[in-house]
């Protein structure tokens, strides 16, 4: 067993895990934030189970919970941390960006991260950047909107 | 699926604690852990079982990238990402910067690291294609305080195996000299955008006052025993001027004579247009670069 302190949403979290615990499973079971997603038998693939590391999307099923000590951990939950949807959010209910939702919270996690580092897209930037999300249902048109919407917003109130 | 039982975790500040670590195991029995991009998947699917895991991520020794007169130098923990976003791997260097920046997806070019991709070796991927192409030195380091550096064509050994032992740290890729006039590109083709290449080309061409190639390397991914360096490819394209038609003739020589492969995502035929598809194209490229056009 390991002990380890970070900062998850911010607050700080103290706790002993083992040493093969996957971040994902952490935060799922261990802090019950079960809106980050497990969406492939975690073969790394699939993007619903992205969370920000230091403020970047990582995929949270390949790292352990042990190589978080120390960092700052954002999921979903931390988006509106409970008070009013984020532009992005906001974006994706407006726009239908989604139709199952189990994608959901991968998409928003990425492209949250995106947006700081390319507040203007094209839909082709867009499009690049989601390729580490897979989403079995909307086939991306809506949520490729939902984006670009957010991003203009997002630029409005800047 | 998660990783079999694993004893213990460190994080080491230094090189030296790093491999003070893993001398206190057997051979294979303590793994370095880079991003994570590969040994995650391998150690959920149990085929890699570590006692202990040495986390790199805090040794910051290992990354960053240097370039300057006496030549470049990318520190092993140094990410995809900041591969992909450096100004400084121009010219004879820019091929590393069109893999890192089409490597899976985001997410992974933010956590997998160049060091981690050639230590992996995977037959089919993109960077140890590009380092052998560009004739790399890895550069490495074990617990006596030895480090040897090795070249890329010694160092790829066919998929997963290469010549570092299970007790030596990558500390970094290093290239001592530049070379005027030069350029590489790199490129592939997946079963989707960005995807593992099924076929993937690496050209880097180095050119003579009068723009005509001086030396040149032709290095495959994708094919079965992984990065592979197409020695026949380097003399075709021996004073090219990168008119179309002569690196056209060049390439489908080329694919004509590499042995490719059949599987589920490709026939060895399509294999061999891929080749000359991609290839005219980061060859085209290379010329490009090496005559310091955009
Ligand atoms: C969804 C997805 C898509 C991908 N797409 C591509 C692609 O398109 N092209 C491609 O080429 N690859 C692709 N990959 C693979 C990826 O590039 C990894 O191979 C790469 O990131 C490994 O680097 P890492 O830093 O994550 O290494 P890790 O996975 O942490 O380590 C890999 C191996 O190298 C060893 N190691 C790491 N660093 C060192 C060091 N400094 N010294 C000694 N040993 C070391 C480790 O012990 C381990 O055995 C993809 C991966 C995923 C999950
Ligand atoms: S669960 Fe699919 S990428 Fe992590
Ligand atoms: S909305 Fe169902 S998977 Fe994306």
């Amino acid at each position: 067993m390991i002990n380890i302190k970070l900062t998850v949403n911010g607050e700080v979290f103290e706790d002993t895990v083992t040493e093969r615990m996957l971040l994902v499973d952490y935060l799922r079971d261990q802090l019950t934030l079960t809106g980050t997603h497990v969406g492939c038998t975690y073969e790394g693939v699939c993007g619903a189970c992205t969370v920000h590391l230091d403020g970047e999307a990582v995929k949270s099923c390949l790292l352990l919970a042990a190589q978080a000590d120390g960092h700052e951990i954002t999921t979903v939950e931390g988006l509106a941390n409970g008070g009013p949807l984020s532009a992005l959010q906001q974006s994706f209910s407006d726009e239908h960006g989604l139709q199952c939702g189990f994608c959901t919270p991968g998409i928003l996690m990425n492209m949250s991260e995106f947006l700081t580092l390319n507040p203007d897209p094209t839909d082709d930037e867009i499009r690049h950047g989601l390729i580490g999300n897979l989403c079995r249902c909307t086939g991306y048109v809506q949520i490729v909107k939902a984006v670009r919407n957010a991003a203009r917003a997002m630029r409005e109130t800047s | 699926m998660y990783p079999a039982l694993i004893e213990e975790y460190v994080r080491p500040q230094s090189v030296a604690d790093a491999l003070a670590a893993i001398a206190r195991y057997e051979a294979g029995d303590a793994i370095f852990l880079a991003g994570g991009q590969s040994a995650m998947q391998a150690m959920k699917s149990r085929m890699l079982r570590p006692q202990c895991v040495v986390d790199l991520q805090a040794i910051s020794e290992l990354k960053g990238i240097v370039s300057d007169a006496s030549g470049v130098r990318i520190g092993a923990m140094t990410r995809y990402v900041e591969i992909a976003a450096s100004a400084e791997l121009q010219g004879g260097f820019a091929a590393l910067g069109d893999a890192a920046r089409r490597v899976g997806d985001r997410q992974v070019r933010n956590r997998g690291t160049i060091g981690g991709s050639v230590c992996w070796n995977y037959a089919a991927s993109c960077t140890p294609a590009v380092v052998l192409g560009l004739q790399g030195q890895l550069r490495l380091t074990s617990g006596d305080g030895a480090s040897r550096s090795v070249a890329a064509d010694d160092f790829f050994l066919g998929p997963l195996e290469t010549a570092r032992n299970d007790d030596e740290i990558l500390l970094s890729v290093e290239w001592p000299l530049f070379v005027e006039r030069s350029g590489s590109a790199y490129a592939k083709w997946g079963l989707v955008t960005d995807a593992l290449p099924v076929i993937g080309v690496c050209v880097r061409v180095s050119l003579d006052a009068d723009g005509r190639c001086e030396s040149a390397r032709v290095v495959l991914s994708g094919l079965a025993n992984g990065a592979t360096h197409v020695a026949a490819g380097d003399s075709l394209l021996l004073g090219c001027d990168g008119d179309a038609d002569a690196i056209e003739a060049a390439l489908k020589r080329i694919a004509q004579d590499t042995d490719t492969h059949s599987d589920m995502s490709a026939d060895a035929d399509y294999r061999r247009q891929l080749i000359v598809s991609i290839g005219r194209d980061v060859t085209a490229t290379a010329f490009r670069r090496a005559r310091g056009e955009a």
